[in-house]
């Protein structure tokens, strides 16, 4: 008999502390596993929304990556797009500029919406077609105000495209002297960005001069780039800076560099501090419950070794007892730690100005090397101190201790 | 001009010395000031990763260091204006008003709405994550208790032998479970305050700042008390209850 079947014996025998020590780690490795995924969740997910944007430089007229509705737009943005656009390094420009406005439909109740102007179409900038039509360029359309619904925004007013929006600039109860703009809805998109708590009106730039009464304002709240493909953002960087040294340009690293310093690393630390509680526990749990089970078998091990098994086999066997209790506990909690995942993603993206999009919890590959490894080292180590007991025990006395008991 | 004590520290300068300020890195430009003070600036714990590297100056000592002698408006501009109201329950009302007098100006109130807090937000992620580890402790600790309660199996066989009630050895194993459960959660506590003062110190140095990142309140204890207590209880119990039930003796192994 091998020492892992004499393990697998034992575990069966003793069938409801088995269990039970195995849903323990599966309920802490689940929390492992999610730590791990936190550890750079939020960057993967950060770093792939800017990727999927196609654009990689980012031109602000502030320090500081946030995109807010209180930032100093960069002035004169047709004539900066169009020299921008003139580099060698730069492959494509578009802009957007945010403002504040409210929205109806017919009969309605206004509601606060985020008014996005973009210069370019969805699919070069930062939203993805749910329904309907991209909006049209500006210079092919006769349309006054076509607009595109973000997702929430559209199951708030109920509308579809083609309904007519009453859209006012400013805020809700603010006396505003412009008159309430009639807008088309061309469609519902998500807006990359968007945050889950606000509601997203994207319309062209000269949408958003209809909404504002028709006051021309050459005006970009950010200005994006996509570089050259043989010349990279870097390059796109310095050439911009070069161009206009009062503006401020990123590259996606240099946004993910600052997120990583900034916003990211409470949840990093975090991440850290209970993936080792996390180790350190099950560690504990899984070696008292081992030491306490052999303790209890003491005689039966004694028993074991007066017929001849020698200690390298009950070695062995304790150390598969505690293979199989971790293993499957860290197998099991790959889905239930997924599943944890979800929830615990849904709480953070509650916080505000989160985009939709983002994630705190992203699997990668390497996660769930190390998760495995932890686990592996958790079990090796939580056997240790039970062989130590088991292989040291001497038979003679242990049996005659056990026989008068 | 006052410093913060972060900026003090890094350019080495002490109350009554005097420093140059200056808008750019080749201090063209530049005024000198005298430190009057060194301050501690108040935590914020939104910028707790940002290195506070402040001088506080008197309003028309910056506006006279930082005007753009071209723009006359910019001797006038400011970059935000804090207002304290009579009433702060006319937050809302007051932020509507000026927002429809000056359009375009962002008028926000220092007191954050719950749902818009992410401290609070925070508060439920920890919270989820606490319950996932009850969860997981509480499995472990069954496994745990099944143990101790099979090691006794004779033991428990012997007293009701000798008439000792089922109902009596629950009562002990609940007095037991009781006790058990208290002290695990009184040493849980004090290795929790304990704790918090070494993951102060450490986050404190490495943030340097003053900001209390972990803080074990009364209520916390009570709580973690409240949630062990009855958990280490029903566990020893529900362990306990499945010999209990056994034939006397199957107990005795007879």
């Amino acid at each position: 008999m091998t020492s892992a079947w004499l393990a697998w014996r034992t575990t069966t025998r003793y069938r409801a502390r088995t269990v039970l020590a195995t849903i323990g780690v599966a309920v802490i490795g689940a929390l492992l596993f999610d730590m791990l995924l936190l550890s750079r969740g939020l960057v993967i997910s950060f770093a792939d929304l800017l990727d999927h944007t196609g654009f990689d430089v980012r031109v602000l007229n502030s320090q500081g990556m946030s995109v807010s509705l209180a930032r100093t737009p960069i002035v004169g943005a047709s004539e900066f797009g169009a020299a921008v656009k003139q580099l060698p390094e730069v492959a494509f420009v578009s802009w957007i500029r945010l403002d504040r406005a409210t929205a109806a439909v017919e009969g309605g109740n206004e509601v606060n919406v985020v008014l996005i102007g973009s210069s370019h179409t969805g699919s070069r900038v930062a939203w993805r077609l749910i329904k309907g039509t991209d909006l049209p360029d500006d210079d092919q359309t006769g349309d006054r105000c076509p607009v595109l619904l973000g997702r929430t925004l559209a199951a708030a007013l109920k509308a579809q495209p083609g309904t007519t929006l009453r859209v006012h600039s400013g805020f809700l109860n603010q006396q505003s002297s412009l008159p309430p703009v009639s807008c088309t809805v061309v469609g519902v998109a998500e807006a990359l960005f968007a945050s889950a708590d606000e509601f997203d009106l994207m319309t062209t730039m000269r949408g958003l001069q209809q909404i504002r009464g028709n006051v021309e304002r050459d005006e970009a709240d950010v200005v994006m780039v996509a570089s050259a493909p043989d010349a990279g953002a870097a390059a796109a960087v310095r050439a911009i800076k070069a161009l206009r040294p009062d503006l401020h340009a990123y590259s996606n690293e240099d946004v993910l560099e600052q997120f990583n310093q900034n916003g990211f690393t409470y949840f990093r630390q975090i991440s850290i501090v209970l993936s080792s509680i996390t180790v350190v526990f099950t560690f504990l749990l899984v070696a008292t419950i081992l030491t306490v089970s052999t303790n209890q078998r003491i005689g039966e091990i004694a028993a074991l070794r007066a017929l001849g098994i020698g200690r390298k086999r009950i070695a062995s066997m304790l150390l598969w007892e505690s293979v199989l209790i971790v293993g499957s506990g860290g197998v099991l909690a790959l889905p239930l730690g997924g599943a944890v995942a979800v929830g615990l993603d849904r709480i953070l993206k509650q916080m505000p100005g989160v985009p939709d999009a983002l994630h705190f919890f992203v699997f990668e590959p390497n996660a769930l090397v190390l998760h495995l490894v932890l686990l592996t080292a958790t079990a090796l180590v939580a056997a240790t101190y039970p062989i130590w007991l088991a292989t040291r025990l001497p038979i003679a006395s242990t049996l005659r201790r056990e026989v008068v008991g | 001009m006052l410093l913060s004590r972060q900026l003090a520290t890094r350019i080495h300068a002490a109350v009554g010395d005097v420093v140059t300020i200056a808008t750019d890195a080749e201090g063209s430009g530049g005024r000198a000031f005298r430190v009057a003070g060194i301050y501690e600036p108040t935590p914020d714990p939104m910028r707790f990763t940002a290195q506070r590297l402040e001088a506080r100056l008197h309003l028309p000592d910056l506006v006279a260091l930082t005007a753009d002698p071209t723009d006359g408006a910019s001797a006038d501009t400011v970059d935000a204006i804090n207002i304290r109201l009579v009433n702060p329950a006319d937050g809302e009302r007051f932020t509507a008003d000026l927002r429809a007098h000056m359009p375009g100006l962002d008028v926000r109130s220092t007191s954050r709405a719950p749902e818009g807090d992410p401290f609070q937000v925070l508060d439920r992620f920890h919270l989820a994550i606490s319950l996932v580890t009850v969860t997981g402790s509480t499995a472990f600790l069954l496994a745990l208790m099944i143990i101790r309660a099979e090691e006794r199996r004779e033991t428990v066989g012997a007293m009701r032998l000798l008439g000792i009630s089922r109902r009596t050895l629950l009562l002990e194993v609940a007095i037991e479970g009781l006790v058990i459960a208290a002290a695990g959660a009184a040493f849980g506590a004090l290795i929790a305050f304990g704790a918090e003062r070494i993951v102060n110190s450490v986050f404190q140095a490495r943030y340097d700042t003053t900001l209390v990142f972990l803080r074990v309140t009364k209520s916390i204890a009570f709580r973690s008390f409240a949630i062990a207590v009855p958990l280490g209880v029903a566990a020893g119990i529900g362990a306990s209850w499945t010999l209990l039930r056994r034939n006397i003796l199957s107990l005795v192994g007879r």
